[in-house]
């Protein structure tokens, strides 16, 4: 039997890039499913995840931004989205969009103030401050809220959908097919990868020399970008075909429910609540 | 006699790089006329299709299409460009590029909205073509969750949906598995039933004789070797065998007890073989 080599660079990069790439820009499985956010009409599940967003961001107290959470957690499980899958796609966005702002935040150097931690070094004091630290937990929940609310709205939302949305700021519909084109595409080509990859495999036998595989990713890379080339040609002769003259068009429209009108409704009221909750809390009362 | 739908005259085609694809093709297809272009790999099928639809345009001689000639001038023209969109149908050899829709639905409606119908009528119109081919099921996926059979399907589809007067088909049955095959084949029956026009490229003998009245063989000098009726072509070994339409082989026939094995044409043969 073939030992694999269970580092190899180049085998996980073309196909976890691969398999990345399909599960991440096609949430298929999710968005088909009959849950809560999945009924609604995605312009208005657009218009709430903003709200939503623009929540997270002015709210001041963490406990607050964690009551918003849990909502989106709550919306997650009523969708019928798998809790643990959410997680694992939303948590690794977080250090990425956060950590670089909010470690130094932490510190004196940038945020005066009452020293929890301090320590010497090479006579230079450097110290965590409580407002420091109360300010990077702060942006730690804003982002973890925020990103969750655009993770839930892509899983419960099918990309074609989102892309329409894209009509509702005022991009032009040549863009949208256009970039509705290049989804379609982008999973054939995730598929030739694997696909290459997979036959590369059965004939190398398992083990690819580090050298070897990098005229193998160059080669591929050269074969993609030949056959993207040659299938622009054929996609357009098709468009062509079908009577395609440049004016781009489209059946797809939307439909509002009563239901998506009391959504709307609902996430206004959630949105005025927790911005009273936060007034509350600061001291202040706005109703 | 019968209205010419298409004529050819010493049509060839050069590929960039002058790579001669077609060297002198004339020929005449008449309306309702069920056509079928055989020949071997890299014969030129495809380009002769791909120049009746007016994709592409002869380097030397005509291709006239309902009594006009095609060419980029006459397509630019608006009004004969919509026309002519309309009345012909082409399904692609590679259903993938002729899914370039987020949508099964937009799919089939992009042909119809590109031809200027309004949305309620091109529903009517994508729901009908759906129903007759049996996808309605399959209207709200995106293409990439797809059968290969199930995207020649909808690759169809989205030809027909205008009823067009004339089906181009490249390859109809290629790849696909046994069932589908045969509903392919009773479609273009159907259609050819129905009095349209049927033009198809393919390998598969064991088929043309169900979708073509005339069919012709393209050489490897990239000209029409041979025509005729499907028993007069099928019927003729050499001109198969020559074209790479047939081979001889050897295989074990029937349950036997004792399996023989021995050469023969691959198509015509009287072994009792199950049909």
């Amino acid at each position: 039997m073939i030992k694999m080599k269970s580092h190899n660079f180049i085998e996980k990069t073309i196909a976890s890039a691969a398999s990345l790439v399909k599960e991440s820009v096609f949430s298929e499985g999710t968005a088909s499913k009959k849950g809560l956010m999945q009924g609604l009409d995605a312009r208005f599940k657009v218009f709430s995840v903003l709200a939503f967003i623009i929540c997270a961001l002015f709210i001041k107290h963490t406990i607050v931004l964690l009551a918003l959470y849990a909502l989106c957690i709550l919306l997650t499980l009523l969708s019928r989205v798998n809790l643990l899958f959410f997680l694992k796609r939303t948590l690794p966005f977080i250090p990425l969009f956060s950590v670089l702002i909010a470690i130094p935040a932490m510190f004196s150097f940038f945020t005066p103030g009452q020293a929890v931690w301090s320590m010497k070094a090479g006579g230079v004091s450097i110290a965590i401050t409580r407002q420091g630290l109360h300010g990077a937990v702060l942006f730690i929940a804003r982002v973890t809220a925020s990103i969750s609310f655009v993770i839930l709205l892509s899983l419960t939302t099918h990309h074609f959908e989102l892309l329409k949305c894209l009509r509702m700021f005022g991009v032009a519909q040549v863009f949208v097919m256009i970039t509705g084109m290049c989804y379609r595409y982008i999973y054939l080509f995730a598929e030739i990868i694997e696909n290459t990859f997979m036959a590369i495999k059965s004939r190398a036998g398992g083990v690819i020399r580090s050298s070897h595989g990098h005229k193998i990713v160059a080669w591929n890379m050269a074969m993609l970008w030949n056959r993207a080339y040659n299938l622009n040609e054929d996609v357009y002769n098709a468009m062509l075909s079908r009577g395609f003259s440049g004016e781009p068009v489209s059946i797809h429209r939307f439909r509002a429910k009563t239901a998506d009108f009391l959504w709307i409704v609902f996430c206004c009221v959630v949105v005025v609540l927790f911005f009273a909750l936060d007034a509350m809390l600061s001291g202040r009362c706005i109703i | 006699m019968s209205e010419n739908i298409f004529e050819i005259k010493n049509a060839e085609y050069v590929y960039t790089g002058g790579v001669s694809a077609l060297a002198g093709i004339s020929l005449e297809i008449k309306k309702g006329e069920r056509v079928a272009f055989m020949g071997a790999n890299g014969s030129g099928k495809s380009t002769l299709l791909s120049l009746l639809d007016g994709l592409i345009f002869p380097s030397k001689g005509t291709v006239n299409a309902f009594g006009r000639e095609l060419s980029e001038t006459a397509l630019s023209d608006a009004d004969f460009a919509k026309s002519f969109r309309s009345k012909t149908g082409f399904v692609f050899q590679n259903p993938e590029v002729q899914l370039f829709c987020p949508t099964v639905r937009e799919d089939i409606a992009f042909g119809p909205l590109c031809m200027g119908l309004a949305v309620e009528e091109t529903e009517k119109f994508t729901q009908g073509i759906a129903n007759e081919l049996g996808i309605t099921e399959l209207l709200d996926r995106p293409p990439h969750r797809l059968s290969i059979g199930e995207k020649k399907k909808v690759a169809i589809a989205t030809a027909l949906v205008m009823d067009p007067e004339v089906i181009i088909m490249d390859e109809p049955t290629a790849g696909l598995d046994p069932l589908t095959t045969r509903h392919i084949i009773d479609l273009l029956i159907k259609a050819g039933q129905a009095g349209k026009t049927v033009i198809t490229a393919t390998h598969d003998i064991h088929t043309v004789e169900e979708t073509a009245d005339i069919i012709y063989i393209l050489g490897r000098d990239k000209k029409i070797t041979a025509s005729g009726t499907p028993q007069k072509i099928l019927n003729n070994a050499s001109i198969l065998m020559e074209n790479n339409l047939i081979h001889m082989h050897t295989h074990k026939h029937g349950e036997s007890e004792q399996p023989h094995a021995h050469p023969h044409l691959h198509d015509h043969h009287s072994h009792g073989h199950p049909v």
